[in-house]
């Protein structure tokens, strides 16, 4: 290969990564040392940590409530989402008459962005007399386009072969379905699990419109009343930011592969 | 799949994948974090008085400040035994401060106190001294 | 084979079917529940907005057709609307610079080093992060008296005075241009990353042989080949940094005064806090209209195939 000094490229690499991470690192100290709030200059290394502002979030505000709620939410979105994505990725894997036409509403419909369906997704949660629960803070995101065609490219890429051997073995369609493809599918499964999770789980704005009542609310939702209530006075706002982001930081580290994978292949799909 | 994984029985290969590993030593450490908070949430605060020399007071008030909102309240107070000790029962907050005090003898400053969780049973390492008598 | 069904099929009763009917209901019963979410949360949604903006409704009283009003109202009577308007589309026009360092970025990770893995997930940790709480930390770090941001310029003596970044006309959007920006970075490179890695090293090798020089390569061969990635890039910024409510909403909830106001806040703000569902409804289709534009044209700018990435 061409010989070129690799540790340029490694320097701005790292000052990259440290620009990049500086936040995190910042937010935690922070919330473990509580200064900084007021004083000024900032100090580099927490003077003092000390792990008590996350004993005062967890007092302060119905913080294992929001947990709930967002864990409650956030499961029902993933086990639906798998559900009905890896049926529908099923469904487009076959030849049927209307097959182009569902393919291109589906397309559309990745062309019209959530934000632009909150007034009537409001009245419809409404009359559905859904507003204030579960269901209802869940069901917008129980299907998405992007993990349906993660779940088609899964199913086109089992080979005929075994499908055909199946068939003549006599299995029935429903069968092949469990018994053949989704065991193929499992990356696929990953990958839907994963981002239909962080998405539910970092989902604000419709939370905000469909809660009423303060105890039906998430955790985005809880994290910024916080801070609307104690504004930046103390490092327990802080040290709430970490306590949000920690799940989805390790969920992260678990699934990177997948992560990246379903984003790369579903977003080249749009 | 390759050919390491079928070394080894299929159910040590699930309870090793990441996905089941992660989540079960979170379950566990939480259950065993909830079992210590409850064994221990009694509430109990213990601490002694001395004054400036270091000798045990005896009949001190010694106040419970617990935190609400914005500032301290008292909460409780408890007169010290014979060799300077004091307990509270009860308390039922994780920021509190206690601070003692006997007319001729002087006050103590309010010392702060963080606990883990609300109710944690606690006793002061040091105590607490009387100073400015009268 | 068919013979034998049909005759299997008129000794059975009369309603079994045949087995291409029930494959058909089996496809079509698996593609309900997800069509119907659709229908219901998309579809539906997007025609009621259009057909509300023509009407003047109130929660407690019925729908009176009314025309063009709102729109008129939106485009002649209505100052904020044209700020957001204006606000919204310096987002959109900022969205290169955040793709043009993920280029360079990509570029540098996908060279022959060690530790590229590790590279790639730091700089991509911040996509997966709760906006909210992205919101506050950036909203913290551009604080006059203890950010981050003031101290390191204080320090590098870039200005003699704490800018108030958060409170002042000029710097509010751009510092939450930034924020957005330092969120979608990793995003931008890992999408230009796959399209890096979809060009075939022997083109490369034969332009050196050509005797082609590093810059030149680039240019005529990264740069042709990644346009595919590039705007697919800066549809998905785009649309995300034009629907970012979190962001706006945590970090300056629109202000100060409406220097920070984007479309959605705005939305947001007029159906759920004044209640005025029918004319938010007229700006949510504005809204949709604009994206659907910058879209199309980015797609058309493209070449046509911004869903395609590599060479055939």
């Amino acid at each position: 290969m061409r010989k070129y000094p690799r540790w340029p490229i490694h320097l701005a690499l790292v000052a990259t990564c440290f620009v990049m991470l500086v936040p995190f690192y910042w937010v935690l100290k922070t919330s473990i040392s509580g200064e900084n709030i007021f004083s000024y200059p900032p100090s580099i290394i927490p003077r003092h940590p000390n792990p008590f502002y996350y004993v005062d979030v967890w007092y302060a505000i119905p913080f294992a409530r929001f947990f709930l709620n967002s864990v409650i939410v956030s499961v029902m979105t993933v086990i639906a989402n798998v559900v009905l994505n890896a049926m529908a990725g099923y469904s487009l894997t076959q030849g049927f008459r209307g097959k182009t036409v569902v393919l291109m509403l589906f397309l559309s419909c990745m062309m019209i962005p959530f934000q632009t369906t909150i007034i009537p997704a409001y009245l419809i949660t409404g009359k559905l007399g859904l507003l204030d629960s579960y269901l209802g803070l869940a069901l917008p995101m129980f299907s998405t386009i992007i993990c349906i065609f993660v779940f088609k490219a899964s199913f086109d890429a089992i080979p005929h072969s075994l499908i055909d051997a199946a068939r003549i073995d006599g299995l029935s369609e429903w069968k092949i379905i469990w018994k053949v493809m989704i065991p193929l599918a499992k990356s696929a499964m990953a990958t839907n699990v994963i981002l239909s999770f962080i998405w539910s789980w970092n989902n604000f704005m419709w939370p905000l419109i469909a809660t009423r009542s303060a105890d039906m609310q998430t955790l985005p939702l809880g994290l910024a009343r916080f801070l609307s209530y104690q504004e930046d006075s103390t490092g327990a706002l802080y040290a709430f930011c970490i306590m949000v982001l920690a799940p989805g930081i390790l969920l992260f580290l678990l699934a990177q592969k997948e992560f990246v994978q379903g984003l790369t292949s579903g977003a080249a799909k749009g | 799949m390759n050919d390491e994984d079928f070394a080894r029985p299929k159910w040590r290969r699930w309870l090793l994948n990441r996905f089941v590993l992660v989540p079960a030593v979170l379950v566990l450490v939480t259950i065993g974090w909830n079992l210590w908070v409850v064994t221990h949430d009694h509430g109990i605060i213990r601490g002694r008085v001395v004054d400036a020399a270091g000798a045990p007071v005896e009949g001190a008030e010694v106040k419970l400040w617990v935190f609400n909102f914005a500032t301290f309240v008292v909460k409780a107070s408890t007169t010290t035994k014979p060799d300077g000790s004091f307990e509270f029962a009860n308390n039922p907050s994780h920021n509190i401060q206690v601070s003692a005090d006997k007319p001729g003898e002087g006050r103590s400053a309010r010392v702060p106190i963080r606990l883990y969780f609300a109710s944690e049973d606690f006793a002061l390492k040091e105590p607490l001294r009387l100073a400015n008598g009268s | 084979m068919v013979v034998a069904e049909t005759a299997t099929a008129m000794r059975r009763p009369h309603f079994a079917l045949r087995k291409s009917t029930r494959k058909a209901i089996l496809i079509w019963s698996f593609l309900a529940p997800s069509l119907l979410i659709f229908l219901l949360y998309r579809i539906l949604p997007l025609g009621w907005n259009v057909l509300l903006s023509f009407q003047a409704w109130s929660p407690m009283k019925p729908a009176v057709f009314i025309g063009l009003d709102n729109y008129q109202e939106m485009l002649f009577d209505d100052e904020v609307f044209w700020q957001a308007l204006w606000n919204t589309l310096g987002i959109i026009a900022s969205a290169p610079i955040g793709i043009a360092i993920a280029l360079g970025l990509a570029l540098l990770v996908n060279s022959d080093i060690r530790g590229r893995d590790v590279y790639r997930t730091l700089i991509f940790l911040s996509y997966p992060l709760m906006t909210v709480a992205v919101a506050i930390i950036w909203r913290w770090m551009f604080d006059e008296r203890v950010g981050l941001i003031n101290y390191v310029a204080r320090v590098l003596d870039l200005v003699d005075k704490p800018i108030p970044f958060l409170n002042s006309f000029t710097w509010a959007l751009p510092s939450v241009i930034a924020a957005n920006i330092w969120q979608m970075l990793g995003f931008y490179m890992i999408i230009i990353l796959t399209g890096l890695q979809n060009i075939p090293g022997n083109l490369y090798e034969a332009a050196a042989i050509d005797g082609a020089n590093a810059f030149r390569r680039f240019l005529r061969i990264t740069l042709p080949l990644l346009r595919p990635s590039l705007f697919l890039c800066f549809v998905i910024g785009m649309l995300n940094s034009v629907t970012s409510f979190d962001l706006v909403y945590v970090m300056t909830a629109g202000g100060p005064g409406r220097a920070t106001e984007i479309l959605i806040t705005y939305i947001y703000k007029l159906a759920f806090t004044q209640t005025r569902f029918d004319y938010a409804a007229a700006l949510t289709v504005t809204f949709f209209v604009l994206l659907l534009g910058v879209t199309w044209t980015a797609n058309r700018l493209s070449g046509g195939n911004a869903g395609a990435v590599g060479m055939d």
